[in-house]
Order: C-alpha cells, then sequence, then structure tokens
C-alpha cells in the first residue's frame, strides 16, 4: 500500500500540506516538550536536564517501531521510502559545527524556530546567524565541492553494515535507549541545577 | 507501576516481537497473476513497427529504444539511438533507471518478440507502466518498414498511403540494405506470432 505518493494512491500535491500538517506538530511537540529554552537544551550537555536525549530518542524509536510494523503488515514498502545518502565526511564535520552551534547558542535549528515563534530574541538573533551560514556556505560552495562530496557511502541501513536484521537492530536500539535514559535521570540526579 | 516505566516496558516488549518476526521482503511483484492475464490478452503493449518509423522520424524526445539482444548482436545491428540492456541484465541496478522512470517510453525490441516480451512481462510485474514491445522485432520491422512491398494496385487509398509512408521511413531510417541478423531458431518460433496484418486492415477497410 505505502509509501502513499511512490505509489500513487494520492497526488504528489498533498506532499507540501502534509509537510505542513507534520511541521506544524513538529513544532508543537519541541515547544510542548520545553526546547524553546535554550537552557533546557544547553543542560543535555551539562547533564542537570536530559529531556532532549529523552524526546528525541523517543521520537526515533516511536517512528523505527512503526516503520517495521507497518512493513510487516504489508502497509508500506520500505525499498520505495527515500534513505538520506551517507557522505562520511560532510555528515562528521557538519555534525561537529552543528554541535559547537547548538552549545554555544542554546538551540537547534528547529528549536530557535520555535523560541523565535514566542518571542526570544536570541533565538532571532540565531535565526540570521543560520542565513549567514547558509549564505557563506552557498558562496564558498565550490572550494568545498570535493569536501563536501568526500566519503560517498550510498544509501547504507546501519543493520545492513552490521549484518544483522532490521527487527534485531531495533530491539538493540530500544535497549540501549532505555539504559541511556536511566543515565541520564541518574546524571540529573548527580549534577542537579535549581532555577533555569 | 509509573507510567514511563510501562511505556519503557512496552516499547522493549514491541521491540523483542519485532526482533524475532521474520524481515518482510515487501512483494517485489505489484501485479497479481490476474491483472497480468489481462494485461497480456489486451495486448496494448505491442508498438507496430509503422508507430514506431512515424515516432522515430518526427523524433519524439519521449521514446527511449531498448535492445534486449545480447551486447554482440547489437554491435552487429541496432536500431538508431538504441540502448543494449540485454534480457539477462534487465533486474541490474545499473539501468534501474531506465525502468524507473515517468518521463520516457521504453520500447523494447528483440529479433523475433519473445525475448522482447520476457523482459516486458518480469517489468511490469515489477510495476514499470511505460514500456512497449516492437510488434514483431526486428523481423518484422525489416520486412514492413525497411523493405515495403508494394501493395496491389487495386487496393484502397489508405492501404497505398501506408505503403507511401513505409517507403518514405525506409529511406529516411536507412532502410534497404538493413537487414537484422535475426536468429534461425526465433524467426521460426516467431513468424507465426507475427501478428496479422489483416486484424488493423479490418477497421480500417470498414471505415
Amino acid at each position: 500500500m505505502g509509501p502513499l505518493i511512490p505509489n500513487e494512491i494520492i497526488a504528489g500535491n498533498w506532499n507540501f500540506l502534509i509537510a505542513f500538517v507534520i511541521g506544524i506538530g513538529f513544532g508543537f511537540v519541541l515547544e510542548q516538550a520545553g526546547f524553546s529554552s535554550s537552557r533546557k537544551l544547553a543542560g543535555m550537555f551539562y547533564g542537570y536536564d536530559t529531556v532532549v536525549l529523552k524526546v528525541f530518542f523517543t521520537g526515533a524509536i516511536t517512528a523505527m517501531l512503526g516503520l517495521l510494523f507497518f512493513s510487516l503488515f504489508d502497509w508500506i514498502d520500505l525499498s520505495l521510502v527515500y534513505v538520506n545518502p551517507t557522505f562520511l565526511w560532510s555528515a562528521i564535520i557538519g555534525g561537529v559545527i552543528m554541535g559547537l552551534g547548538f552549545i554555544t547558542a542554546g538551540f537547534c535549528p528547529g528549536t530557535s524556530v520555535c523560541a523565535a515563534a514566542i518571542g526570544k530574541i536570541d533565538a532571532m538573533i540565531f535565526i540570521v546567524g543560520i542565513f549567514l551560514g547558509i549564505f557563506i556556505f552557498g558562496e564558498s560552495f565550490p572550494l568545498l565541492q570535493n569536501l563536501f562530496v568526500a566519503g560517498d557511502m550510498g544509501s547504507p541501513k546501519l543493520n545492513q553494515v552490521l549484518g544483522i536484521s532490521g527487527g534485531v537492530l531495533a530491539l538493540l536500539v530500544i535497549l540501549a535507549a532505555a539504559i541511556m535514559f536511566w543515565i541520564g535521570e541518574w546524571a540529573e540526579r548527580k549534577f542537579p541545577r535549581e532555577e533555569y | 507501576m509509573k507510567p514511563r516505566n510501562l511505556a519503557v516496558g512496552i516499547m522493549i516488549l514491541l521491540g523483542i516481537v519485532i526482533a524475532m518476526v521474520p524481515e518482510n521482503t515487501t512483494k517485489p511483484f505489484k501485479l497479481t497473476a490476474q491483472q497480468m492475464l489481462n494485461a497480456v490478452n489486451d495486448g496494448t503493449e505491442m508498438v507496430h513497427p509503422d508507430l514506431l518509423a512515424d515516432w522515430l522520424i518526427n523524433k519524439d524526445p519521449s521514446i527511449q529504444l531498448i535492445d534486449v539482444r545480447s551486447s554482440d548482436e547489437f554491435e552487429k545491428f541496432h536500431l538508431d539511438q538504441a540502448i543494449n540492456v540485454p534480457r539477462a541484465d534487465i533486474l541490474s541496478p545499473d539501468y534501474r533507471e531506465i525502468w524507473d522512470q515517468g518521463v520516457k517510453f521504453n520500447v523494447i525490441y528483440s529479433n523475433g518478440s519473445t525475448t522482447a516480451h520476457d523482459a516486458w512481462m518480469i517489468l511490469r510485474q515489477l510495476g514499470y507502466q511505460n514500456i512497449g514491445v516492437l510488434m514483431g522485432g526486428l523481423n518484422y520491422w525489416t520486412e514492413v518498414v525497411m523493405n515495403p512491398k508494394s501493395p496491389a494496385a487495386i487496393l484502397p487509398d489508405d492501404e497505398i498511403a501506408k505503403y507511401e509512408f513505409r517507403k518514405g521511413a525506409s529511406q529516411a531510417l536507412g532502410g534497404g540494405s538493413a537487414s537484422a541478423p535475426a536468429t534461425s531458431a526465433e524467426i521460426e518460433v516467431q513468424k507465426p506470432k507475427i501478428v496479422p496484418r489483416k486484424a488493423k486492415k479490418a477497421p480500417q477497410g470498414g471505415c
């Protein structure tokens, strides 16, 4: 049956409307989880608040289990689901830059928009920074191009690389998440911080 | 029990379930046997040489010719602009982009139409829709378009017009000298399969 648009069950024009609804839902969840507070996000790095880890991992696990069960019930053809290609060096360097921005500013791109929407000035400045970064990257792309495409690994899935089935990997990820949540809450007790 | 502990327990339980069930390799075939039979009965995939000649002369950019014979045969002779995808390699990921696109109409041909039809059947079952088969293959193409026979003078005008078109097409597409190196085995099998032109004539005469 699914995915709906590649299988032409609904027209491709629905893409934007669906993205719009999901985007609003995503923003709502970010705000509800308290992610428009940069202190909460920074708490992840200092250990006094690990809700970021918990929310994102719960989201990932829910989607992962959902897709696997949908595939099991023949509701979705996973081979038609787009998997972002892996460019190893881009991913590593981009991850470092993103992490630096995350800890220095206290936002990631999505949460900055949430925070700007509730009127936080630092978030608005952060968004200006995002566009500045995009502009610099765009203008210097010819210089960065080789690095950008270096380490092209295609679109491998972790379970294929490890040679195990998707279901076993899912179980391992769930167990890893449960352990991380437990460690996270231990850290919250260990490094408490009041009034943030 | 705290709700979140319950949630963790449910997640782990679901994880165990999904780890134990066999991985669903969702059926690659998109058409059921009945749908496939209907498609074969309809025969709408057949492209008559006249129609193909018309497309080629008009340089229709949406037409892509695919030669599914072996690369040796392809080297010896092939239609202009054709791409060689030997039948054995049609499922190779290298050629996936040829089939998996919604822009061009692929016309598959071989010497007769058996090889081309084999490829068409498999590809059609995989869900690719924009595929046609050159009716009668290169043999029929040579007979109809490259070396057209002049019709008897008593035939109706449209028959003569068709002949004129074929003669023109033959010149435009480098006919006359072209001869498809058909393997004898396939010709024998194929000759009876060539869809008789009568079928096309009947409605034309009637109108």
